[in-house]
C-alpha cells in the first residue's frame, strides 16, 4: 500500500508533448482511474511510475521514495499488461511463482503463496496449464494473480479489459474492484472506457493531450463536469450553444434559442455552452409549451427497449438528443413539434 | 493548480545496458566484412606498383573479351536459372496448395533434398549420369540418341535449376497458403472463370513473392562455384574465372581478382537492392483469412498429379542415390564398373578422411556456435533495440547476401595476410567466412521468431524484479530456442558444405571434406568421390533427421 506524487512530470517525444507537467497525488488504498482517449498521455503516464518511460522533467515518490530514476525492475509495482504478458512457456503456476522465485522465497513459501492468491482468482485447479489453453478470462486472472502475489506497493493496469467479451468485461469489473477492496491495495487503472470509470473507481483523472481535464469522484465527474470535454466524455451530453448569461442574484440564466432557462448559480468564466445529458432533458407536446421550455421538431426516434431515444432538431438547427424512459414514451412521429424542457442536471460548461 | 517549482531535468541520457553488446556485434561486422570490403575495392582501384588511383583494371575489365564475356555468362546464367525454377517451382506449388491427391506427403522430402545436399554431391552425381561417361548417356547413345556434351551450358543450367527450384517452391507454397481465400470466392462470385480468376486474382497477390525468390535464385546462381567449376567446361563465369585469375595472380598483382570481386558484388548488390525496393513497393496487406481448401481430386487428374510429384521428388533424390551407389562400385581410373559392388572406395576415403572430417566438424561447430550467439544478440538489438549503432548494424548483418563465398574468401586472405591482425593461412580465417556467410540467414529467422515475441512480456518480467539483461535470459531466450536451434542446425549444415570460400582459404592440412571432393572429381575419380559424398552425407543428414525427428523443428520455415 502506497501513496504516490506525481510532481510536474512531462515527456515530449520530438514536438509532441505525450505528458505536460502534470502533477497529482493518489493516496492509500486507492481506486484510482486514467481515463481518457487513445494519444491523451494516460499509458505513458502508468509506464512511468512503473519505469518503462523515464520522464523529462519532474519526479515520481511512490511511499516518500523519490523512483524517478529507480529502474523499473526495482520498483516493486504489480503491473497487468493489456495483452496479459503471460509467458506461454511457463504454466499458469510458473507464471504466478516468477516474480516470488526472483524474490527468493523458499519452494514452501512460494507453493503456500501461488495457492492461496491462484484459489483466490478461482484458477486453483488450473494451476498446470499453459497460457495457451486457457480461455481469456482465465489469461487476465493469472496476470492479475502474477502482479498480486508480489505483494507490491501498487497495482497498476493497463486497459486490462479491453480483450475480453462485453459480458465478461463487466465480471471482471467486479472481480477486480473486490479483489483490490479485500486486499486494500493502491491499485491504478487505465482505460477508455467511461463506464469501466465510473464502475470501478475511488477517483478518476479525465486526461486530455497530456493534462488534466478534472479530477473527480465518479458521481462528482458525472454530475459536475468542468468543461464540455468532461460532459461529453463522461456519459454522452447535448452540448448547446447559448446566445446569453444573465446572472441576478442566486440563480443564472441563459438564453437559449429565444428561451430564457434558469439553472443553479455557477461560477464561470470565458467561452460557456449548456451541457444536457438525454436524461435531463424531457419531451411534451408543442401545445403544452412552458415559459422556460424550448421549441423543437422530431427528426427521428430509436426504441432502445428501456428508453427511446429522440433527436430534435431546435430553431436554430441544432440537433438535441432526448432519452424517454418507454413508460413514458408519448411516441412523437418524426414532424411532430414538441417542446424540450431543461431539468435539473443541466448546467454550464467551459466550451 | 499550477506547481511552480522548477525540478532539475532528469538525467536523460541513461545509457542503455545493450549499448555495448551494440558495439561489439558491430566491431565484428567491420573486422570481418567492412573493412575486407573496402580493401577490395581500394585494391581494384589502385595501381599495386605505384600505389597511386589508376581504373586500369576496370579498364582491362572491359576491354579483354575473357572478362567481358564471363559476365554476360553470369547474367545469361542467371536469367536462365531464374526462368527454369520457375517453370519448375511455380506450377508444383501450385498444384501442392490447392490440390489433394495420392501420396502427396512425398513432396515434404523435396526441401531436404535439395537445400541440404550440398552442391557438389549434386553436380557430381549428374556428371556421372550425363557426363562422356554418364551412364544415362550411354544407354540413350545405344536407342541412337545422342545427348549435346553435358560440359558447359547444358550441364549448368541442368544442375542449378535442379538445386535451387525448391526456393521459388517453398516460397510460392508460403505466399498461395497466406491468400484469403474469400478474395478468390469474390473473383468467382463476380463472374470470372478459373483460368481467368487466376491469372487476374491470385497470381498478381503472389507475384511479388515470385518475384523476390526468382531474385533469390539469381543471387544463388551469381555465386555458385562447384557447378560452375565441375560441369561448367570451357564457359566461364565471374566465379570461376575469379577463382582462376586469384590461382594465376598468386602472390603477384591483385588487381584482376579484386575487379572481378568488385562487378560480382556490385551485380549482387544490385540485385538485392532492386529486390528491397520491390519488397518495400510490393507487398500487399492482406486480410487474415482462411486459405482455399486444397481441391480432392480422382481418376486421371488424380493420377497425372501424384506422377508429377513422385517424378519432381525422384529427381530431385536422384544425385543421393548416385552417389551412395558410386561409393560402392568398383572403378578403374575415371572408368566406372556399374553393377560390381567393392567396400574399396569407402576404405579408402575413411582412410584419408578422418582429417578433413574433423577439419569440417571443427570449422561448421566453430561457426555456428559464434554465429549462433551472434545471431541471437544482433537479432535481438535489431528488432526491439533502436539506437543509431543498431540502425547501423542492421544494414551491416544482410551486406553478406551480396557477397559470394570466393569474393568473400579473397577479400580476407588480402585483408588479413599482413599488418595489425594476420589471419592468412589460419583455420580462424575460414571459421569466420563460414560465419559470415551464414549469419545473415540465422538473423533472419531469429528476427521472424522476435517479431512474434511482444515487448510486454519482457517488460512483465522486469516489472516482477528482474533486471533487463537478465530477462532476456529467463523469458526472451527461452521462447526463441526453437527457431535459434533451426538456425544454428542449418548454419552447421551448410558449412559443413561450404565449398567457394574455402576453395581460396584452406592450406595444406586443413582441407575440408567438400575440398576432398573436389579434388577427387576435378581429377575425374568420381568413385572415390562418391565415398566422400556418403560420408558427407551421413554427416549432413543424421543431424537434420535427428531436429526434425526428436526436437520437432521446422527447419524451413523461415530458413
Amino acid at each position: 500500500m502506497a501513496d504516490i506524487s506525481i510532481d510536474a512530470v512531462a515527456k515530449r517525444y520530438g514536438d509532441t508533448t505525450i505528458i505536460d507537467r502534470l502533477s497529482l497525488d493518489i493516496r492509500h488504498g486507492e481506486f484510482f482511474t486514467l481515463l481518457g482517449p487513445s494519444g491523451c498521455g494516460k499509458t505513458t503516464l502508468l509506464r512511468m511510475i512503473a519505469g518503462f518511460v523515464t520522464p523529462d522533467e519532474g519526479r515520481i515518490v511512490i511511499d516518500g521514495q523519490d523512483v524517478t530514476r529507480l529502474p523499473a525492475h526495482k520498483r516493486e509495482t504489480g503491473m497487468v499488461f493489456q495483452d496479459y504478458a503471460l509467458f506461454p512457456d511457463k504454466t499458469v503456476f510458473d507464471n504466478t511463482a516468477y516474480g516470488l522465485r526472483v524474490r527468493r522465497f523458499s519452494a514452501a513459501d512460494i507453493k503456500h503463496k501461488v495457492g492461496q492468491i491462484l484459489d483466490r482468482v478461482e484458477l486453483g485447479h488450473l494451476q498446470h496449464r499453459y497460457p495457451g489453453e486457457l480461455s481469456g478470462g482465465q489469461r487476465q486472472r493469472v496476470a492479475l494473480a502474477r502482479a498480486l502475489v508480489i505483494e507490491p506497493r501498487v497495482l497498476l493496469m493497463d486497459e486490462p479489459l479491453s480483450n475480453l467479451d462485453a459480458k465478461l468485461r463487466i465480471q471482471m469489473r467486479d472481480v477486480i474492484r473486490q479483489l483490490q477492496q479485500e486486499l486494500d491495495i493502491t491499485a491504478i487503472f487505465v482505460t477508455h472506457d467511461q463506464e469501466e470509470a465510473l464502475s470501478m473507481s475511488d477517483r478518476i483523472a479525465l486526461l486530455r493531450n497530456g493534462r488534466i481535464d478534472q479530477l473527480d469522484t465518479p458521481e462528482g465527474l458525472y454530475a459536475r463536469p468542468g468543461t464540455s470535454y468532461a460532459a461529453d466524455f463522461i456519459g454522452a451530453a447535448n452540448l448547446i450553444k447559448i446566445d446569453s448569461v444573465q446572472s441576478d442574484g442566486d440563480a443564472g440564466h441563459v438564453m437559449v434559442n429565444g428561451a430564457r432557462l434558469t439553472l443553479p448559480q455557477q461560477e464561470i468564466d470565458g467561452d460557456v455552452c449548456l451541457a444536457a445529458r438525454p436524461e435531463h432533458i424531457s419531451l411534451r407536446d408543442a401545445a403544452d409549451q412552458g415559459d422556460n421550455d424550448v421549441p423543437g421538431e422530431v427528426i427521428y426516434r430509436r426504441y432502445l427497449g428501456f428508453k427511446a431515444a429522440y433527436s430534435v432538431r431546435l430553431g436554430d438547427g441544432q440537433t438535441v438528443t432526448v432519452d424517454v424512459y418507454s413508460a413514458q414514451d408519448p411516441v412523437y412521429a418524426p414532424g411532430a413539434k414538441v417542446a424540450l424542457r431543461f431539468e435539473s442536471g443541466c448546467r454550464l460548461v467551459r466550451a | 493548480m499550477v506547481m511552480a517549482t522548477l525540478t532539475a531535468p532528469v538525467w536523460r541520457r541513461t545509457l542503455s545496458p545493450w549499448f555495448f553488446p551494440a558495439l561489439l556485434c558491430l566491431a565484428i561486422m567491420v573486422v570481418l566484412v567492412l573493412w575486407p570490403l573496402t580493401t577490395l575495392f581500394y585494391q581494384s582501384a589502385v595501381d599495386p606498383q605505384t600505389g597511386r588511383a589508376s581504373l586500369a583494371g576496370f579498364r582491362t575489365f572491359f576491354q579483354d573479351p575473357t572478362y567481358t564475356q564471363a559476365f554476360i555468362n553470369t547474367v545469361r546464367l542467371g536469367l536462365t536459372s531464374v526462368i527454369g525454377t520457375l517453370l519448375l517451382g511455380a506450377p508444383l506449388a501450385y498444384v501442392v496448395a490447392r490440390y489433394e491427391f495420392p501420396g502427396k506427403s512425398v513432396v515434404a522430402l523435396l526441401p531436404l533434398a535439395t537445400i541440404v545436399l550440398p552442391d557438389i554431391i549434386t553436380s557430381q552425381a549428374w556428371l556421372m549420369l550425363l557426363g562422356n561417361n554418364g551412364v544415362v548417356r550411354l544407354a540413350l547413345e545405344d536407342f541412337g540418341i545422342y545427348l549435346p556434351s553435358f560440359y558447359g551450358w547444358f550441364g549448368m543450367s541442368w544442375v542449378l535449376i535442379l538445386n535451387d527450384y525448391t526456393y521459388v517452391y517453398i516460397g510460392m507454397l508460403a505466399a498461395l497458403k497466406a491468400i484469403d481465400g474469400s478474395i478468390e470466392e469474390a473473383a468467382v462470385n463476380l463472374g470470372a472463370s478459373n483460368l481467368r480468376r487466376a491469372l487476374t486474382v491470385t497470381l498478381p497477390v503472389v507475384a511479388p513473392a515470385l518475384l523476390i525468390n526468382a531474385m533469390i535464385v539469381f543471387t544463388l546462381a551469381v555465386d555458385n562455384f562447384s557447378i560452375p567449376m565441375i560441369v561448367g567446361g570451357r564457359v566461364d563465369v565471374l566465379s570461376s574465372l575469379t577463382y582462376t585469375t586469384f590461382l594465376s595472380e598468386m602472390g603477384g598483382n591483385p588487381t584482376m581478382q579484386s575487379v572481378l570481386a568488385v562487378v560480382s558484388v556490385l551485380l549482387v548488390g544490385f540485385v538485392l537492392f532492386v529486390q528491397k525496393r520491390l519488397v518495400e513497393r510490393k507487398t500487399y496487406h492482406m486480410q487474415q483469412g482462411r486459405a482455399p481448401r486444397p481441391l480432392k481430386t480422382r481418376g486421371l487428374p488424380a493420377i497425372f498429379l501424384t506422377g508429377t510429384a513422385v517424378l519432381f521428388v525422384a529427381f530431385s533424390l536422384v544425385p543421393a542415390t548416385i552417389v551412395v551407389l558410386g561409393a560402392f562400385t568398383k572403378a578403374s581410373g575415371p572408368v566406372m564398373q556399374y553393377g560390381t559392388f567393392t567396400l574399396e572406395n569407402m576404405e579408402r576415403a575413411l582412410r584419408y578422411a578422418p582429417q578433413p572430417i574433423f577439419n569440417s566438424l571443427k570449422l561448421a561447430s566453430v561457426a555456428a556456435v559464434a554465429g549462433t550467439c551472434f545471431a541471437i544478440v544482433a537479432s535481438y538489438l535489431i528488432v526491439k533495440k533502436r539506437m543509431w549503432v543498431v540502425s547501423v548494424l542492421d544494414y551491416v548483418v544482410m551486406l553478406p547476401l551480396a557477397i559470394s563465398g570466393t569474393v568473400l574468401g579473397i577479400a580476407l586472405i588480402h585483408t588479413y595476410n599482413s599488418g595489425f591482425i594476420v589471419l592468412t593461412g589460419t583455420w580462424v580465417i575460414m571459421a569466420a567466412a563460414y560465419f559470415v556467410r551464414k549469419v545473415p540467414f540465422s538473423i533472419r529467422s531469429a528476427s521472424a521468431s522476435l517479431y512474434s515475441i511482444p515487448d510486454s512480456i519482457e517488460e512483465a518480467s522486469i516489472n516482477l524484479g528482474v533486471s533487463p539483461v537478465a530477462s532476456f535470459f529467463k523469458v526472451v531466450l527461452p521462447l526463441m530456442k526453437p527457431a535459434i536451434l533451426a538456425a544454428a542446425i542449418l548454419m552447421w549444415v551448410t558449412s559443413l558444405a561450404e565449398i567457394s570460400a574455402t576453395i581460396v582459404l584452406y592450406y595444406g592440412g586443413m582441407e575440408t571434406m567438400p575440398i576432398q571432393m573436389f579434388r577427387q572429381i576435378d581429377a575425374g575419380y568420381l568413385a572415390i568421390a562418391s565415398a566422400y559424398g556418403v560420408i558427407l552425407m551421413t554427416v549432413i543428414l543424421v543431424p537434420v533427421y535427428l531436429a526434425v525427428r526428436f526436437l520437432k523443428l521446422d527447419l524451413f520455415s523461415s530458413g
